[in-house]
């Protein structure tokens, strides 16, 4: 592995998920997945709601779902602005399909092209990712 | 002279609520610091989004962004007014509400239309008991906010703003400067100001920087973000002085419980003196009534 470093943080409104030094950071941007290695260029960039990696040294490497947001890369210093993250392993898979369900059946009492209807579907995209992850990652 | 079970009875009382205000205080005062938490939290957040947008601003030209379009004198104005959901904090409630209505008035006196937007139960229930229309509410929410919240109220104003319905919004929410300071504190978040985004030693145009999908996108991303983040901020504010607020009306009430008590245990063993007193005294003029 390259001697050479990323730092890395992801930080959400509400608290600071992670920050250290990883290998390569891939994240979900809104016009492309973007691998992010160490000498990358400076770039800011959006971020859609998907899945974000973080590969370590060891091979290791971290998922969190994230929830649309930014992404900056400055001198080998990654910054992930996102409205909410979530590691895959702290997802509680059962609770999550709940969530959805949920969501799912109170949807068709929504009316259409109403403001709760957007939200409702928003928020019903967000779980999906987040239970895509926690499956693929379990 | 009260009886003296009167007074016994009256000592238990102000001692039960003694120790409601007491256990108040101790939940605020543990309250406050997990709330500070979140502020501080919150912080790392808004500062590189701050960065990361003067950066994009400073690189984008022309055409301003329709949030950051500015419409004077304001035709409508919309104050959000963030309260606490709970009562037994102070002033720190009515502060905001009054600091409120002295905003409405000086923008009606400017010859805009107002409308509040409350926040938090007691906002709420006094703008409904006065009458005002509310444009919109939220409750249950202050104890502890979460960004969402922030968000589906920035998300209606953004979009209110975006299409000219409104041409100024303000926010009012009490400032947490310290657990014994609260301070009613106004902002003015829409239009957003250009120097609030442009900071003065901003690296001018950074030509290096590469925007995807492009400069303006990002910008037009990051804008309504920031928003949300300073309502964010205001709600958790908020928070942290409805705790702060609360310990210091429950440590002035338990102080003065405590007063109440001592004065009433004066006056409680005086009656139970007086009553001896007139018991020996009647005694003595009995038996001596008796001896003749």
């Amino acid at each position: 592995m390259s001697a050479r470093k990323l730092y890395c943080e992801v930080i959400t409104p509400e608290k600071i998920l992670y920050k250290g030094d990883v290998d390569m950071v891939i994240a979900p941007g809104t016009v492309g997945e973007l691998g992010i290695l160490p000498l990358h260029m400076p770039l800011v960039t959006t971020l859609k709601i998907g899945e974000l990696r973080l590969k370590h040294d060891n091979g290791k490497q971290d998922y969190i779902a994230i929830d649309s947001g930014y992404l900056e890369v400055m001198e080998d210093k990654v910054t992930v602005l996102a409205d909410a993250a979530e590691y895959a392993s702290k997802m509680d898979i059962a609770k999550l399909n709940q969530i959805k369900s949920d969501i799912k059946a109170g949807l068709a009492s929504i009316p259409k092209n109403s403001e709760e209807l957007f939200e409702a579907t928003a928020e019903l995209e967000r779980i999906t990712n987040r239970l895509t992850i926690a499956e693929r990652r379990k | 002279m009260s009886s003296t079970r009167e007074i016994r009875r009256r000592i238990k009382s102000v001692d039960n609520t003694r120790q409601i205000t007491r256990t108040m205080e101790m939940v605020a005062t543990a309250k406050i610091r997990k709330a500070r938490d979140r502020i501080e939290s919150a912080r790392p957040y808004a500062m590189k989004m701050l960065e990361v947008l003067a950066k994009v601003a400073a690189n984008v030209e022309g055409e301003l962004h329709p949030l950051l379009a500015v419409r004077e004198p304001a035709k409508r104005t919309v104050i959000i007014t963030i309260t606490t959901d709970r009562g037994l904090c102070g002033a720190a409630n009515a502060n905001i509400l009054r600091r409120t209505e002295h905003l409405v008035a000086a923008e009606r006196a400017a010859g805009a239309d107002v409308d509040i937007f409350a926040v938090g139960k007691k906002a709420i229930n006094y703008f409904r008991y006065i009458s005002y229309d509310l444009l919109d509410e939220r409750r249950d929410i202050s104890d502890n906010p979460k960004f969402s919240d922030a968000k589906s109220i920035a998300v209606i104003l953004i979009d209110m703003y975006t299409k000219a319905a409104i041409d100024k919004v303000v926010l009012i929410f009490n400032h947490f400067k310290s657990a014994m300071e609260q301070k009613p504190t106004e902002i003015v978040f829409l239009p957003i100001k250009r120097d609030a985004v442009e900071e003065d030693d901003a690296p001018g145009k950074t030509g290096e920087y590469t925007f995807e999908p492009s400069d303006k996108e990002v910008l037009d991303r990051l804008l309504p973000t920031y928003i949300e983040a300073l309502v964010y901020r205001a709600m958790l504010e908020s928070a942290a002085s409805e705790h702060g607020a609360r310990r210091t009306a429950m440590k002035a009430a338990t102080d003065n419980a405590g007063e109440m008590i001592s004065i009433l245990t004066r006056s409680f063993n005086r009656a139970r003196q007086a009553a001896i007193t007139q018991e020996i005294a009647e005694i003595v003029g009995g038996t001596e009534a008796l001896a003749k």
